[in-house]
């Protein structure tokens, strides 16, 4: 009884409930993008940009409101974290993917998976170095990379490096290992010290 | 004991004017130092690195190529560093429960809002300007003949305020941890979307920033370079940027509360001249077509005095028979040269030869059925002209091609060309004039006589007639035969024998 308590205080005070709205309004956008009829390029871009928005929106629950105090009588803040990060991840992978259900989802939801999780990664490594607030800028910056790296498909030199995942082919080993790599390195940064709370900085909603 | 007290000194007005100013300023300074786009411009600057500044430097040093990416380019790096950082600064007051401490200062709401924005648009104008000084700077240092192109790079500069005014209108009004990010990729979606509307050349979504001439004819090296380039799309664009940013930065005073009945007033004015502008820019964006020479002319915002051709001295090589380009296009020179050299010193002074080899621009032209049809813009053909129009495969557009390869390309169309020049072709040619074609083109260095050339694509390099000599036949036996002859020898006999054999007059047994 404590412990459902305690994970759903957990999930109020981190805007959970938010963030499954915004998931949920990115796989409604995503299924009403894929009813539209794109040419090449919008059919690789417009599913990765659905797919960043539901990453950075599991990454904005990172952010603690409490801070130092929370991080010193939390007890159970190194398990809660990634539990509730990867239930969230789950969630938009699974949420996005059916939304690409019966429709030309560029990758299928194979990409789907590779692409929310490696960007994902990308927030949790930034929450751990910037601070949560700033979380969103390196999966942000990263977007903007890999819709330009799938530009490069089209108007060589190609972009092909593994790192840029989202422009590699649907199933690519390298790209996945990458993507997973991570998200692993992430959840662990987030179980390890979480966000980055910086001193000085006041408490935020 | 007593107590002294002493009447606080008085302290010395300022007049409101200066002190609001000095207060506005120390605020803008502080807000300077506390701004989220300060640490957005390793993100803003790295993309710009991997977007911008490495294709822009790929391309040849011509101003107009390198400006049309800049703004492109640019305005994507921007739009979310900008817009993210814009909305996080907006959702300050909220995010950090500040809102009620705020509300009793005594500057009015809208003018302390005003500041964070400013300071954000500031960092970004910053790191912005200095990317344009570098791509500019060398360019500078690598082209040979013209300048800097300040209007693309205008536009790409108002689109700073304008998303950082996005951004935080959204961040005032929608404040909360989730604003930033989905707000920035909001901006980045209707930036994709906007390209992804435009179909044809009178789509008003072409006032998108991004777009720099007409979308479907992509990056056109020619334009601009034999004809000024039209400020039009431009001009739309800037009066775009700047009503979005004006009607943005008026909701911020409409809320009640926001400033005096005046201020409301004036900022709901503000808004509608702001979207009348906004409207009106899309609206001439919609009425503007390509013009011939692959640039959007807008009837309305046009100057005529830019439909005349730009005077230049052409960059001339010292080949047998000089090669001159557009001095825009001079880094073409040396390589383009070197390869037509070989067969130029075969034929300079022949009868039928040119005097020069002088390069047009194109004319583009849309059509419903074939769609963008790019031809070259030579005098029309009639009675024989001492000049060959030449035009380098990169003002087709296409895919981008290095120097060697355009040479190659220009050698496979202009080759057989000039050699048809001097001994007369067509399907009437005799045997002889086809094997003395192909012993010139063999002489030249070019062993491939068959008809085994590029397929002349629609709108692209005309590759002309091939000789169309076979390995194997006579001709062909007679054209090694005759290549095989000393320079001069093969020369003295064209001299004395070409009308003969332009003529259809002499056999392949003739032929030395």
């Amino acid at each position: 009884m404590t412990g459902a308590r305690l994970v759903r205080l957990y999930a109020v005070c981190r805007r959970v409930p938010f963030a499954v709205l915004a998931i949920a309004a990115c796989a409604i956008g995503l299924r009403l993008a894929l009813l539209g009829h794109w040419d090449d390029y919008g059919a690789l871009q417009l599913p990765l940009l659905f797919e960043a928005a539901a990453a950075v929106s599991v990454v904005a629950t990172v952010p603690s409101p409490f801070g130092e105090q929370e991080r010193a009588a939390g007890r159970w803040l190194p398990l809660l974290r990634p539990a509730v990060t990867v239930a969230l991840t789950a969630a938009a992978v699974g949420l996005l993917a059916a939304a690409g259900t019966g429709a030309h989802l560029a990758g299928g939801a194979l990409d789907v998976l590779r692409n929310i999780a490696g960007i994902t990664g990308i927030g949790l490594l930034c929450a751990g170095a910037l601070g949560g607030g700033l979380s969103w800028t390196g999966p942000l910056g990263y977007l903007v990379a890999a819709v330009y790296a799938l530009y490069t498909q089209w108007h060589p030199p190609a972009l092909t490096t593994p790192w840029l995942w989202p422009a590699r082919p649907p199933r690519d080993v390298g790209g996945e290992l990458c993507a997973g790599l991570v998200f692993a390195c992430g959840v662990v940064v987030l179980i390890v010290r979480g966000a980055r709370d910086r001193p000085g900085d006041p408490a935020e909603t | 004991m007593t107590a002294v007290t002493t009447a606080p000194a008085p302290g010395r007005r300022l007049p409101a004017v200066a002190g609001t100013g000095l207060g506005m300023l120390r605020l803008l300074r502080l807000e300077l130092r506390h701004n989220a786009m300060a640490w957005l411009l390793p993100v803003a600057i790295g993309l710009f690195w991997l977007i911008t500044y490495r294709r822009d430097m790929g391309m040849p040093p011509m101003w107009n190529l390198r400006a049309a990416g800049l703004q492109s380019g640019t305005v994507v790096d921007f739009a979310i560093p900008v817009t993210g950082a814009a909305a996080w600064m907006g959702s300050r007051e909220t995010r950090r429960r500040v809102a009620d401490q705020v509300t009793i200062t005594a500057r009015a709401r809208w003018a302390r809002l005003l500041v964070p924005w400013a300071a954000t648009t500031i960092w970004a104008m910053v790191a912005y300007l200095g990317c344009v000084a570098v791509v500019y700077g060398v360019t500078a240092h690598q082209a040979i003949w013209g300048g800097p192109l300040w209007w693309p790079a205008g536009v790409a500069a108002a689109s700073l305020p304008a998303f950082s005014a996005l951004g935080f209108v959204i961040g005032t009004f929608l404040p909360s941890r989730f604003t930033a990010p989905l707000a920035a990729i909001a901006a980045f979606f209707i930036i994709a979307l906007s390209t992804e509307l435009i179909h044809g050349g009178q789509s008003p979504w072409q006032v998108s920033p991004i777009v720099t001439g007409p979308w479907d004819l992509g990056p056109q090296a020619s334009a601009a370079t034999f004809y000024p380039f039209l400020p039009d799309l431009s001009i739309a664009q800037l009066m775009l940027l700047a009503g979005f940013t004006l009607a943005l930065l008026g909701v911020l005073a409409l809320p009640p509360g926001a400033g005096s009945r005046t201020a409301r007033t004036a900022a709901a004015g503000l808004t509608g001249a702001g979207l009348l502008a906004a409207g009106t820019a899309a609206g001439l964006a919609g009425t503007g077509t390509m013009d011939a020479h692959g640039m959007i002319n807008i009837p309305a915002l046009h100057d005529a005095a830019n439909d005349r051709p730009l005077q230049f001295t052409p960059a001339c090589s010292d080949t047998a028979i000089p090669v001159c380009l557009n001095p825009a296009y001079a880094s073409y020179l040396t390589v383009t040269a070197n390869a037509l050299a070989p067969l130029l010193s075969q034929i300079a002074g022949l009868p039928g030869a040119p005097t020069r080899i002088v390069q047009v621009g194109v004319t583009v032209q849309e059509d419903a059925r074939e769609g963008i049809i790019v031809r070259s813009d030579s005098p029309r053909r009639g009675t024989p002209q001492p000049v060959v129009y030449l035009v380098l495969p990169d003002q087709f557009g296409g895919p981008a091609m290095t120097l060697e390869q355009t040479a190659d390309q220009v050698v496979a169309a202009y080759d057989t060309r000039l050699v048809a020049r001097i001994t007369g072709d067509g399907p009437a040619a005799s045997p002889a004039q086809n094997a003395v074609a192909a012993a010139l083109l063999l002489a030249a260095g070019q062993g491939k006589l068959t008809t085994d050339q590029p397929p002349s694509a629609q709108g692209g390099l005309d590759t002309g007639q091939s000789p169309g000599v076979a390995p194997g036949t006579p001709e062909y036996a007679a054209a090694e035969r005759f290549a095989a002859l000393p320079k001069a020898t093969r020369r003295t006999w064209l001299l004395q024998h070409l009308a003969a054999l332009r003529a259809g007059k002499i056999t392949l047994a003739q032929l030395p």
